[in-house]
């Protein structure tokens, strides 16, 4: 013990978690708005250049993958609700929540595609008499639009209830409250049911749609369940970036919650594994070309083969074999950076989804596209900072963790 | 010379596992724990080692793949057949037999150890045995002699037992 005042008042403070601001504040802030800046000015000038097609396919990717790590984290805090997960006290549901304003964002930039309908949708130039009825401009904007104003609308009302004070009380007591708030349990089935509903109709509106006469009933399920797991890693991920910037005591340090997001990470990476199989199973039976062309143009096809392949690699590979064993689950510099291959693995799927059909012999990625992924990832990060603040004081406000964290 | 059975029995698992760390502490080696449920606190009081259970069905897994492509290649050999100009050695359905065979032989192989290494079924129950270790309660079981009897008692009951007897064997 030290007898100088001074100093024990110095070790107590190194001790002591950091105020919350500074933990995701002003640099972030400063950082992502210039992200934002970069990108739209890439992105003007590219359509300005006579470079649109590129820029609208890098427009395309980035909205369905940012919009699907917010809402695939959102529907994680459903998903925790609905299975009465204690395991982690009310911080996991703070962190699936920490990204739902780009829900929003999301939702006006879906719009933006409307002035890129030409250069994205192939039945926009040359219509498909056959399936006009569902497929014309229109009713497109105006179903996905709804859609997704409805998951922004249904996710808020939820978050609204997740925040509330009976929610939080149920995620850190023990044994004594049974049942989660009866508003969390109208919402949470909601938002799932929904969210199942409208991620489809985006799968096959906005990815589908691209290659017209391509149809695959899996694919929605396929889209829906990636997106959730890019919203699982996404939150591993803040998981394990937050842990060493709390202080000594956050949620992240305890290795039994380290373990727990690992084993979700883990489960739900074969998860989509298993649904490329049974998607691809089924195509390859059947062996009808009009829906081979799908599969041969990304497995089989030149530049795409290898793009397919590391996406299988990031996404079921690697967190397959190196999050097999508990140690490497409780290991966050393990766990973060297969939470981080995994991120930019699903960004490299929603890639290989969307753009060889606009663009089959050559992948069009160059500066223009980054700097325009870059500016979504700024719009993400930018609308995250007030929900990370809200993770950061539950991880460090020393609540109990429910006995269930085994 | 253990001439004497000290039975207790716990409602919570935490406590016999706290009651099991005092013998352990105490130096007191010869006892028996019975569990109607798998808890990891008691084996971690125990301590344990990793059952070897794993890498058996680990080898039954694999041993499972390896006569899944066995199944799936050799037949295919065997009658050459042609199903819609795909080639002989065609993997995706392939896939399916040797993993439904991985889990198969894994989980054949699993509970056989299992049985095996625990010794089930036994036609001799474990001396102290009461039926209520099956049901609801958690049971510790301590063979001493006459002197440590007594030490042992008030050291079980300090460790929140609910019921503690003596057997003499």
């Amino acid at each position: 013990m030290s007898s100088n005042p001074q100093q024990a008042h110095h070790e107590r403070a190194a001790t002591k978690p950091r105020p919350v601001e500074s933990v995701v504040g002003n640099t972030m802030q400063k950082v992502a708005t210039a992200m934002i800046v970069l990108g739209a000015a890439e992105f003007v000038v590219a359509l300005s250049r006579g470079a649109s097609a590129i820029a609208w396919q890098a427009y395309l990717v980035n909205l369905l993958f940012f919009l699907g790590v917010a809402q695939g984290a959102v529907v994680a805090s459903a998903a925790f609700y609905l299975t009465q997960a204690k395991w982690g006290g009310s911080t996991p549901y703070r962190l699936g929540e920490a990204f739902a304003p780009f829900l929003w964002v999301g939702f006006f930039l879906f719009f933006g595609l409307y002035f890129g309908r030409s250069e994205i949708f192939p039945w926009v130039t040359h219509p498909i008499p056959q399936k006009a009825a569902w497929l014309n401009v229109p009713f497109l904007f105006a179903r996905d639009g709804i859609g997704l104003g409805v998951m922004a609308a249904v996710s808020f009302a939820f978050i609204r209830a997740s925040r509330g004070d009976d929610a939080r009380a149920w995620s850190i007591a023990t044994d004594d409250i049974e049942l989660p708030p009866p508003s969390i349990r109208r919402l949470a089935p909601l938002l799932a049911i929904v969210y199942a509903v409208v991620y489809s109709l985006i799968a096959f509106d906005l990815v589908m749609s691209l290659a017209p006469v391509w149809r695959s009933t899996l694919f929605g399920w396929f889209f829906f369940a990636g997106a959730f797991w890019s919203g699982l890693v996404a939150m591993v991920l803040v998981a394990t970036v937050l842990r060493g910037r709390l202080g000594e005591h956050n949620l992240f340090t305890n290795p039994v919650v380290m373990h727990d997001y690992g084993k979700m990470v883990f489960a739900f990476s074969v998860f989509w594994v298993y649904l490329v199989f049974a998607q691809y199973i089924v195509i390859w039976y059947g062996d009808l070309p009009v829906e081979t062309f799908f599969i041969v143009q990304r497995v089989h096809h030149m530049p795409w083969s290898p793009l397919s392949v590391a996406c299988v690699v990031l996404i079921w590979l690697i967190p397959f074999v190196v999050l097999m064993s508990v140690r490497t689950k409780k290991t966050p510099a393990i766990l973060g950076t297969v939470s981080a291959l995994g991120l930019i693995g699903m960004w490299l799927e929603r890639y290989v989804l969307v753009v060889p059909s606009l663009s089959l012999d050559a992948i069009p990625f160059g500066p223009t596209q980054f700097f325009i992924s870059i500016g979504f990832l700024g719009a993400f990060l930018l609308s995250a900072v007030p929900g990370l603040n809200r993770v950061a004081q539950a991880a460090t406000s020393g609540e109990p963790v429910g006995d269930d964290a085994e | 010379m253990s001439a004497i059975a000290i039975v207790s029995s716990f409602a919570d698992d935490a406590e016999c596992a706290h009651a099991i760390e005092q013998l352990r502490v105490a130096q007191v080696g010869d006892f028996n724990t019975f569990s109607p449920i798998p808890s990891h606190r008691i084996e971690h009081a125990i301590g344990k080692k990793k059952s070897p259970v794993r890498w058996i069905v680990l080898a039954g897994g694999i041993s499972g793949i390896l006569t899944g492509l066995a199944i799936t290649i050799g037949t295919t050999y065997e009658w050459r057949l042609n199903a819609g100009g795909k080639p002989l050695l065609s993997w995706p359905p392939f896939i399916i037999i040797c993993f439904e065979l991985m889990v198969l032989l894994g989980g054949i192989s699993g509970f056989t150890s299992v049985l095996a290494l625990a010794r089930i079924p036994t036609a001799e129950i474990a001396p102290g045995y009461n039926g209520r270790f099956g049901e609801d309660r958690f049971g510790i079981v301590v063979h001493c002699d006459e002197e440590q009897a007594e030490r042992i008692e008030s050291m079980m009951k300090e460790a929140g037992a609910e019921e503690v007897v003596r057997e003499g064997v």
